[in-house]
């Protein structure tokens, strides 16, 4: 028995470098109709420094990164090659409507975005289904808005409208708030946290109904009310310059110091 | 005998009742007045005339001199009443525009409060209602005044702009439901099944809403979350019905 092993081992011994070899080529043969299925779209636009990209997708993830060039690239990951990517580029203003370019085909399936924007871009973006992620963007504007579930992560924003809103998923902001500007979430079935600089002056209207958890953190303050028992607050913090809407229909609301 | 009292006994004479010699008499006349002679003729042929023919009573015709004797009888009286009655208007009327324009000082004030008070409340239950449709109901609490006027009935209460509301939601959210069934087919199984998920997490929000207004219709806060989540409701439908 042991002259046996000893056997199918010196086998193996001698036969080593042809196993490695066939595993190798198992391993990359498994994986080749993954990437055989995603077809890859890409494509740059030459653009200003403060230009608008408007994109609606159906259902994928979508990240968008500012950097510093002038130029906007635009890359798609498509699941089915029927699907239709058509981007316009109207005076100032980059467009992508998968919605509209793919209205009647069945199966679009998923297209996951990888968008870079100059620094100061001002950014629109809706998916049906999928997360969205924001990246170092300081332009004029930055909306998320993911009809039924996905998560929100919007990260190194300074812009003076902010707007991040979805059904069922979290929503997470890490930016700067301008004097003057607006910044409004709202879940219905997601946590939304919130991580401001410890100066940040703004009107608050914080809405929990459902579980009443709202922590405000280094923001809460004398200037703060409670209403309804507890399911809403109102306050100001600083000197109030700027207007922060929050809204976690079923789950929590969280402030966190930047 | 004259002519007078030939006349007055020719009837009697005709008749053949009259004495003999006031008979020879009458006849006498009669020979030597050609205008009683006449006349004698005239009665004469009248009585022939109703000896010969039967003559009946018109029924239409006597009722309708009946008629107009009664009618004769009765207008004067209310005539005489028409033309008293416009003299006792005249003179209520002229009555009442000597005094019309006669106002004492306090009338005056009374009279300029009672027409700023009266267009205020116009002026505030035409805004209420004109912004009831246009604004969130639950955004603002009503105040005492407004309280009293919901009392009143001069504007809608929280509760059924509420109520009205929800109504025209609903009659919304069904449009884009009916638009949103003949298109899921074409959906890919995941976006359908993420749908369902939402518009029932949807439902369940609404229905909890529901609930608390049920038991505490003054609730402002959960109507203004029943009024949104009614509005997310009809944005999915409306988003969905575009794929």
């Amino acid at each position: 028995m042991i002259f046996e092993l000893k056997k199918l081992l010196g086998f193996l011994a001698k036969k080593k470098t042809t196993i490695l070899c066939l595993s190798v080529v198992f391993f990359f043969a498994s994986s080749a109709p993954d990437i055989s299925a995603q077809k890859k779209f890409s494509k740059s636009y030459p653009a200003s420094k403060n230009v608008r990209l408007l994109l609606k997708n159906r259902t994928g993830t979508v990240t968008v990164e500012g950097w510093d060039r002038a130029e906007v690239k635009i890359s798609a990951f498509v699941e089915n090659s029927n699907t239709k990517i058509a981007p316009e580029n109207l005076s100032g203003t980059i467009q992508i409507n998968l919605v509209k370019d793919n209205h009647g085909i069945n199966e679009v399936g998923s297209v996951n975005f990888v968008i870079k924007v100059p620094y100061f871009s001002s950014v629109n973006i809706e998916t049906m289904m999928g997360n969205l992620n924001v990246t170092n963007v300081r332009g004029g504007f930055v909306k998320a808005h993911i009809a039924t579930d996905g998560d929100i992560t919007l990260t190194n924003i300074s812009a003076e409208n902010v707007a991040a809103e979805n059904m069922t998923g979290d929503i997470f902001f890490d930016g700067e708030l301008h004097s003057g500007g607006i910044y409004r979430f709202s879940t219905t079935s997601g946590n939304i946290n919130l991580r401001i600089p410890p100066n940040s002056s703004f009107l608050l209207t914080a809405t929990a109904p459902s579980t009443r958890n709202i922590s405000l953190g280094a923001f809460s303050g004398a200037n703060m009310n409670l209403i309804g028992n507890g399911r809403r607050i109102i306050g100001k913090v600083g000197d109030g310059s700027a207007t922060m809407t929050v809204t976690s229909q079923r789950k929590s609301i969280s402030f966190i110091r930047r | 005998m004259n002519c007078e009292q030939c006349q007055e006994l020719v009837s009697i004479y005709l008749d053949n009742e009259l004495d003999t010699n006031v008979s020879m008499n009458v006849q006498t006349h009669l020979s030597l007045c050609a205008e009683c002679a006449k006349v004698c003729e005239d009665f004469a042929m009248i009585l022939d005339f109703c000896e010969t023919e039967d003559i009946l009573p018109n029924s239409k015709a006597l009722w309708c001199r009946i008629n107009n004797i009664i009618e004769n009888d009765v207008n004067p009286e209310n005539l005489q009443e028409k033309q008293q009655q416009p003299l006792v208007e005249t003179s209520w009327l002229a009555k009442a525009k000597s005094n019309f324009w006669q106002f004492t000082s306090s009338q005056v004030v009374a009279s300029v409060l009672g027409i700023a008070l009266i267009s205020s409340l116009l002026t505030v239950v035409g805004l209420k209602n004109f912004a009831a449709g246009e604004e969130n109901y639950a955004a603002a609490t009503p105040n005492i005044f407004e309280k009293v006027l919901g009392k009143v009935g001069l504007i809608a209460t929280s509760q059924q702009t509420r109520e009205k509301r929800i109504r025209e939601q609903q009659t919304t959210v069904d449009y884009w439901r009916a638009r949103v069934e003949t298109r899921r087919e074409n959906w890919e199984k995941h976006l359908r099944e993420a749908f369902d998920r939402n518009l029932n997490e949807i439902d369940q929000v609404v229905y909890e809403y529901d609930r608390i207004l049920l038991d505490n219709p003054q609730d402002e806060l959960s109507g203004e979350m029943l009024d949104s989540a009614l509005n997310e409701k009809v944005e999915l439908l409306r988003e969905f019905s575009e794929l």
